[in-house]
């Protein structure tokens, strides 16, 4: 393999937009460190074989040479601001997903991953298209697990309590494992965990069901594939839209957002808040999304933490200009359901349309 | 010497009926001498007893844990055990080996004695302190009975508030030896303060002292967080008050907060003790007064204070805002620039000196070699973009081993050898020390070299299996293991031959200039048999006597005087 993004010794195969730069200072620090390392060492056995102790010869006493401690104290200040400035940069880009990325949203529990794509189907293993950026918006159902796709270069916690998101664009068609790589825990199968365990030659699936689960084996991959191979497997998994269009009903921009439309009449939102943009006691779900708001707390981003919090704790962070004065939903209302809601503020952007009345 | 005897604490003189002429080792017979005893050097050696115990423990425990990997699938031990074990080997290893192992044991022993002091200031106390160690130790150990902790040596929420197994009893255990920590802490910050011997000034006091005292103000000021937290995760535990369980509220990753913000001052409450064993071994084995003294013991400052505003760096890829991340990426390169003071004036030290290459200086050597491996691995780590793709990777482990083993153990093992013959009066066998170094040398770069490549390569940690790709990596880990643990197990071994088959040890084996060399070996009970005034630096070779660097018998010992 000769290519610019195949596997080094060091640093698996380069498959995102982010590699490239993750990897060049990964070497940097590397090349730096060997010259370095070789310098201080070198320089101290050289020292220990020169000066040994042996007939005839004597220490010298230590003296003092100012200049020299200054210089290598103020030395490395130069060399650890640039690392500090290129990490920081590339950790920015990181963080920041291009507007338009498709978003998937990701479950993890123990143990294993569940991909949930925009048209509310869902698989096992996380198929993306090649060169779109992807965000994933992720939670877990129990304790902390890590989302790791060592060849993407991206790992994020993912935190029971919260979303946490990632982003990453593939650069070309291939595949990548995803394993977790904050430990959550995992036991033996079998009475006593004495079923014995054959660790499977089928790379895709290491683990086989049944016999194995824990954070070693919470094991997924990630397939990048062009853009028709990915609309395909959309299909394959069964795109709600088709059962829709089979009851000749349109199908709603995301089915998520349109159970959330059912909840904001069950659950009483319809109350105080409108979806068009008409002010009551609280603020419009209409265009809210994403948007900076001033809260009594400060300024803040509408945002699935944001939205979460504010069902959750509805006084943590009060939008200017509204009283404090909703209730809690603590333990009325479930994860799956809070994530309906959200999916139904986020199709209320300015700019998409509504989701269809049913 | 003259017999004139001036007490300088009179502490503990008054409670004892002993001849503080006669060796330590001597005044007073029998266990029951040894368990109720006030002198430091004695709890020392009983601190030594114990923290090795731990290690050999936590050790076994590392054995078992890189036999399982060596092969894929299930080798010796089920998934739920090897869970166990590597929680067992990080708990053991931090909480009753590492943490207590140079300033407990050593610490004890050599601070008073290197500036003069006939004890530390509270005797009592620290014999309290060896106590709630062991009491700590039991309580810890009990949850291996109670069906053992399986949620690492971090104890992360929510898993650790919702595992079935003993988490409680893990945690109470921390939280006592938090106390003897922080008692060791305050005596050794008070003996300093107030006990040091005429001439011997801030200017003057040994690096080993300086890094103590560094060590003590971290003890002091981090370990009471460490306590709240771990009381916090037992009262979630046992009444759910929804502090860190988000299913109660909480929130999960506060705890991380709340535990690096002890655990990273921990770690140096780890290397810093190491660092300052290597600078009196340079020293020594160079003859030669430390390049840049002063940059030296403030450096071990600058630790302490820096190590108090980096514990965000552990959580980089748990959820923190971006302005928070830049703060502790930057705050996290600093650490690196009295680091880097350390191995410059220690190679400097070097330069133009007169080296023995005895086998306290050999891991004196190794100490630089290993630590700069650790410490320029940070920087990958410190990098924020890099440290994403390496986080929670065998990258990580390999790198705070080299910081901890590599570092602090090393150095420990250097101090064991080099103050054997003060401690015990015996002698050990060079030969055996210099061909377990070799062992100890290889084996440890055999374990963690491969641990480097597999985790930028992608393999996340605490994993009890494997993708096949990592398997060579792995297999030549497990084989590094064994012979590490050789060395291990000679250098064990050449030191405890040493008391019963070593020769007498003279006073001053290693003809150094340092201050615990100028008393009796092994010292006598008050130490110095009067108050020792110090006339110039525990580093000034080109001062120092003939006589007193003399590595012979004293003219006054053969004439028979210490019969």
């Amino acid at each position: 393999m000769n290519e610019p993004n195949a596997a080094t010794f060091q640093l698996p195969e380069q498959m995102s937009t982010v590699a490239p730069e993750i990897d060049w200072l990964y070497y940097f620090i590397y090349w730096l460190s060997v010259v370095l390392f070789v310098a201080i060492v070198g320089a101290m056995i050289y020292f220990a074989i020169k000066y040994r102790e042996r007939k005839g010869h004597k220490a010298e006493p230590t003296g003092h040479n100012l200049p020299l401690e200054i210089a290598w104290t103020v030395a490395p200040v130069f060399i650890l601001v640039f690392l500090f400035h290129k990490g920081f940069e590339g950790y920015m880009n990181l963080s920041i997903a291009p507007a338009n990325s498709m978003e998937i949203r990701v479950n993890a529990k123990q143990w294993s991953w569940e991909f949930v794509y925009p048209n509310g189907a869902s698989s096992d293993k996380l198929h993306v298209p090649v060169h779109k950026p992807i965000k994933l918006v992720m939670a877990s159902a129990d304790v902390i697990h890590s989302f790791y796709a060592p060849a993407l270069r991206v790992k994020r916690d993912v935190v029971p309590g919260m979303y946490t998101t990632v982003w990453f664009e593939a650069t070309h068609v291939g595949k990548d494992d995803i394993a977790c790589a904050e430990y959550c825990g995992g036991r033996s199968e079998g009475p006593n965990g004495t079923l014995p365990y054959q660790p499977s030659d089928d790379p895709d699936n290491p683990y086989p069901p049944g016999q194995m689960t824990g954070h070693w084996a919470m094991h997924s991959m990630v397939y990048v594939e062009a853009q028709e191979d990915f609309d395909k497997f959309m299909k394959s998994i069964g795109d709600p839209c088709e059962s829709y269009a089979s009851q000749g009903k349109a199908c709603p921009g995301t089915i998520a957002a349109a159970q959330g439309l059912k909840l904001y009449s069950t659950k009483g939102c319809v109350a105080c808040h409108t979806t068009t943009g008409a002010k009551l006691v609280g603020p419009s779900w209409k265009g809210i999304w994403a948007h900076g708001e001033t809260t009594d707390k400060g300024r803040i981003v509408v945002d699935e933490n944001y939205v979460r919090e504010s069902i959750l704790d509805p006084q943590a962070k009060v939008v200017a200009g509204y009283p404090p004065t909703m209730p809690t939903f603590r333990g009325q209302i479930s994860d799956a359901e809070i994530d309906e809601i959200i999916a139904l503020i986020k199709s209320l952007k300015d700019e998409g349309p509504a989701p269809a009345q049913q | 010497m003259a017999a004139v005897d001036i007490p300088i604490s009179g502490a503990h003189a008054a409670d004892t009926h002993d001849d503080p002429d006669a060796s330590y080792l001597k005044a007073g017979r029998g266990i029951g001498s040894w368990l109720t005893t006030l002198d430091h050097k004695r709890i020392g050696l009983m601190y030594l007893t114990m923290v090795c115990l731990a290690f050999f423990t936590g050790g076994i425990f590392a054995l078992l844990i890189r036999l399982e990997l060596f092969s894929r699938g299930r080798t010796i031990m089920d998934a739920e055990t090897y869970n166990r074990f590597f929680t067992l080997h990080g708990a053991i290893m931090v909480f009753l080996f590492i943490i207590p192992s140079v300033p407990a044991a050593l610490g004890n022993f050599f601070l008073p004695i290197m500036i003069g002091a006939k004890d530390v200031a509270f005797p009592r106390l620290n014999l309290f302190s060896y106590y709630i160690y062991l009491l700590g130790a039991a309580v810890a150990l009990l949850s291996i009975i109670m069906g053992s902790v399986d949620t690492g040596w971090t104890f992360y929420t929510p898993y650790s508030v919702q595992t079935q197994n003993s988490v409680i009893s893990m945690t109470l255990g921390a939280f006592i030896l938090g106390f003897s920590s922080i008692l060791t802490g305050l005596n050794f910050l008070v003996t300093v303060h107030t006990m040091r011997a005429p001439g011997c000034t801030w200017s003057r006091m040994p690096l080993f002292v300086w890094g103590m005292y560094a060590t003590a103000l971290i003890q002091v000021l981090a370990t009471p967080v460490l306590a709240i937290t771990l009381l916090l995760l037992c009262a979630e535990r046992f009444f759910g008050i929804g502090i860190f369980d988000p299913k109660l509220g909480g929130d999960p990753v506060l705890f991380q907060h709340f535990f690096w913000f002890y655990s990273h001052p921990a770690v140096y409450i780890m290397i810093v003790p190491g660092m300052a064993i290597t600078s009196e071994l340079i020293a020594t084995f160079s003859r030669r007064a430390i390049f840049g003294q002063f940059a030296i013991a403030m450096s071990s400052i600058s630790l302490a204070v820096l190590g108090f505003l980096v514990w965000g760096h552990h959580l980089f890829a748990a959820g923190m805002s971006e302005y928070a991340t830049m703060l502790f990426s930057a705050l996290t390169f600093l650490v690196a620039i009295p680091s880097g003071v350390k191995v410059f004036n220690w190679t400097a030290t070097i330069y133009k000196g007169s080296i023995l290459w005895a086998s306290p200086m050999l891991y004196a050597m190794a100490f630089i070699f290993l630590f700069t491996i650790g410490g320029l691995t940070g920087l990958f780590l410190g990098t924020l973009n890099v440290d994403i793709h390496l986080t929670d990777t065998y990258f990580v482990v390999a790198h705070f081993h080299y910081v901890m083993m590599g570092g602090t153990v090393i150095a420990f093992v250097g101090g064991l050898l080099y103050w054997w013959p003060k401690m015990t009066g015996k002698m050990h066998d060079e030969v055996k020390a210099k061909i377990g170094f070799v062992f100890v040398f290889v084996g440890f770069n055999t374990v963690f070299i491969p641990q480097f490549i597999m985790g930028s390569r992608g393999m996340p940690r605490r994993y009890y299996d494997y993708l096949p790709q990592y398997e060579i990596f792995h297999r030549i880990s497990t084989v590094g293991s064994w012979i590490l643990g050789t060395g291990l197990l000679i250098t064990g071994y050449t030191l405890l031959e040493a008391l019963w088959r070593g020769k007498r040890a003279p006073r001053n084996p290693w003809g150094s200039a340092g201050y615990e060399w100028m008393t009796d070996t092994p010292p006598c009970l008050a130490n110095f048999h009067k108050t020792p005034v110090f006339t110039r630096g525990p580093y000034d070779y080109h001062l120092a006597t003939p006589e007193e660097l003399a590595t012979g018998w004293d003219e006054v010992e053969q004439d028979g005087k210490k019969g």
